[in-house]
């Protein structure tokens, strides 16, 4: 799975089987490494969405033409 | 003779019979309030009515202090007080010196009766709750949109980890509340949220009664999305607290469970990368460690030693297969010369064997051979062709012919040609 796809919770998860992998298996070196450049990958990529502070707040309309959704900003 | 009286003097005669009245005086009278308003001095100005009458109603504001509810519209209470009249209006009112609201005992008797059904029915079991999912990308909010409760989880969430938040603007009290929350629950629902809080301030029972309804129970368990109640509300729980998955205390909390800390899912981050690092450099060791033993076996001094060994068993080999070869090499030739001699003698009488043959054909031939006959005295005629011709028939008068004998031949004319009889 592409890394940029995946969920905070699945990269977490990966992420988490990775170590596990590392830590039990009797790896090859390449493997090792390959495994350590994945880990590396979803590290940064969770990071990058804690960091991330540009979330919605957003509030629902309803209209004539169905549901609208319009960004909500409490005073 | 009949008397001549103003009109206050008229109003002021009944307004102190209605006084005196004890029918009137110091009663409690039960309607529901309408057109309730509340002037800057302090006093309520409502209409009491019930389904066929109605009559003018004040509560001064002294009086205010002995009731603990906001008299609104549609409230059904009991009002204690008297009628007066107001004098330059002409028109009696009821002067409420106090009241309950009723209904309220009703109230409790329905939150219990639907607890228990929903009890009954097993909506409230602890196997029944879901689990909050850990990391949500989209926080629904139903609540109203200028309360506390949406500044709040606003604000919290700044703090927590980032969700988008989608807020579904309800109404939380008052007639068509219930209606409106489960609105909401439904739509945000089909938003595909991931967790909902659905919630409002603290308030009478009256104004939360929205919580207690039953459709809004039977949406939240209903609801696709784990639910978290957030009904403001510190000692009772509505029965929408009790259907929810969780039930916040506060606004706040509801968004603390919602969600994690920032700082802690980061913590936890750092925490996975070191146990990384550290598999990595176990297993860097573990190969650098089986390296070296390789390496050490490659050493020049080793690779000697195992050279000369090889050599030595090369050489033993060598000699082997030399002293082998040898020996089969002289079973060959041995083998080999036996064979010849005697082969030579076959051979030998083979070959005498053809000679006579040879010999013994030869004669033969030479007997046979035309030629020889010539030697007897025979001669050999031919045509001009030098067809050998065998019968007078062959022969025409005048043909040339030519005659050959043992040494020489000769060229004629045949004259005449005889066949025999």
């Amino acid at each position: 799975m592409n890394a940029e796809e995946m969920t905070f919770e699945e990269s977490l998860k990966m992420l988490e089987q990775l170590v596990n992998e590392l830590e039990n298996g009797n790896l090859e070196l390449d493997k090792a490494l390959e495994i350590y450049e994945k880990a590396i990958l979803l590290r940064d990529r969770c990071k990058k969405i804690l960091d991330e502070c540009d979330r919605k707040v957003q509030k629902m309309i309803e209209t004539s033409e169905g549901i609208k959704k319009e960004d909500f900003v409490i005073e | 003779m009949a008397e001549t009286i103003t009109v206050t003097q008229l109003n002021t005669r009944v307004r102190s019979i209605l006084s005196e009245s004890k029918s009137i005086n110091d009663i409690w009278v039960t309607g529901e309030l309408s057109n309730v308003k509340k002037y800057t001095s302090g006093h309520y100005y409502f209409t009491l009515k019930d389904s066929t009458s109605e009559i003018r109603g004040v509560m001064f504001r002294q009086s205010r202090s002995r009731i603990d509810f906001e008299p609104q519209e549609n409230m059904k209470v009991t009002a204690f007080g008297r009628v007066d009249l107001y004098v330059e209006r002409g028109s009696y009112q009821f002067v409420v010196e106090t009241m309950q609201r009723s209904g309220v005992g009703d109230l409790y008797l329905a939150y219990e009766a639907l607890k228990k059904k929903l009890e009954a029915e097993g909506i409230f079991e602890i196997s029944r709750k879901r689990p909050l999912p850990q990391y949500p990308k989209v926080i629904g909010v139903v609540t109203s949109p200028t309360g506390a409760v949406i500044h709040d989880i606003i604000t919290t969430t700044r703090r927590l980890f980032p969700a988008d938040i989608l807020l579904y603007p309800a109404q939380v009290q008052g007639d068509g509340a219930a209606e409106s929350i489960v609105k909401g629950i439904k739509a945000l629902n089909k938003e595909k949220v991931d967790v909902l809080i659905v919630g409002r301030g603290g308030g009478s029972i009256e104004d939360l009664w929205a919580f207690n309804e039953e459709i809004v129970a039977r949406a939240i368990v209903a609801s696709e999305a784990p639910v978290i109640s957030a009904v403001g509300h510190e000692t009772d729980f509505t029965i929408a607290d009790l259907a929810a998955d969780v039930r916040a205390p506060t606004p706040t909390g509801a968004a603390e469970l919602a969600l994690r800390d920032r700082k802690e899912v980061k913590k936890h981050l750092e925490t996975d990368m070191i146990r990384v690092n550290k598999a990595l450099s176990r297993t860097l060791d573990r190969m650098h460690y089986r390296f070296k033993i390789v390496d050490s076996k490659l050493s020049p001094k080793r690779a000697e030693q195992r050279i000369s060994l090889h050599s030595m068993r090369l050489d033993e080999l060598h000699s082997r297969m030399n002293s082998a070869l040898k020996e089969r090499v002289g079973v060959m030739r041995r083998r080999f010369i036996r064979p010849d001699s005697s082969m030579d003698a076959i051979v030998r009488r083979k070959l005498e064997n053809g000679r006579k043959d040879l010999q013994r054909y030869s004669e033969r031939l030479e007997s046979i051979n035309p030629v020889k006959v010539l030697d007897r005295g025979y001669s050999l005629i031919t045509d001009e062709s030098g067809r050998t011709l065998t019968s007078a028939g062959q022969m025409k008068a005048g043909a040339g012919i030519s005659i050959r004998m043992k040494d020489g031949k000769a060229e004629a004319e045949v004259k005449k040609v005889e066949m025999k009889q």
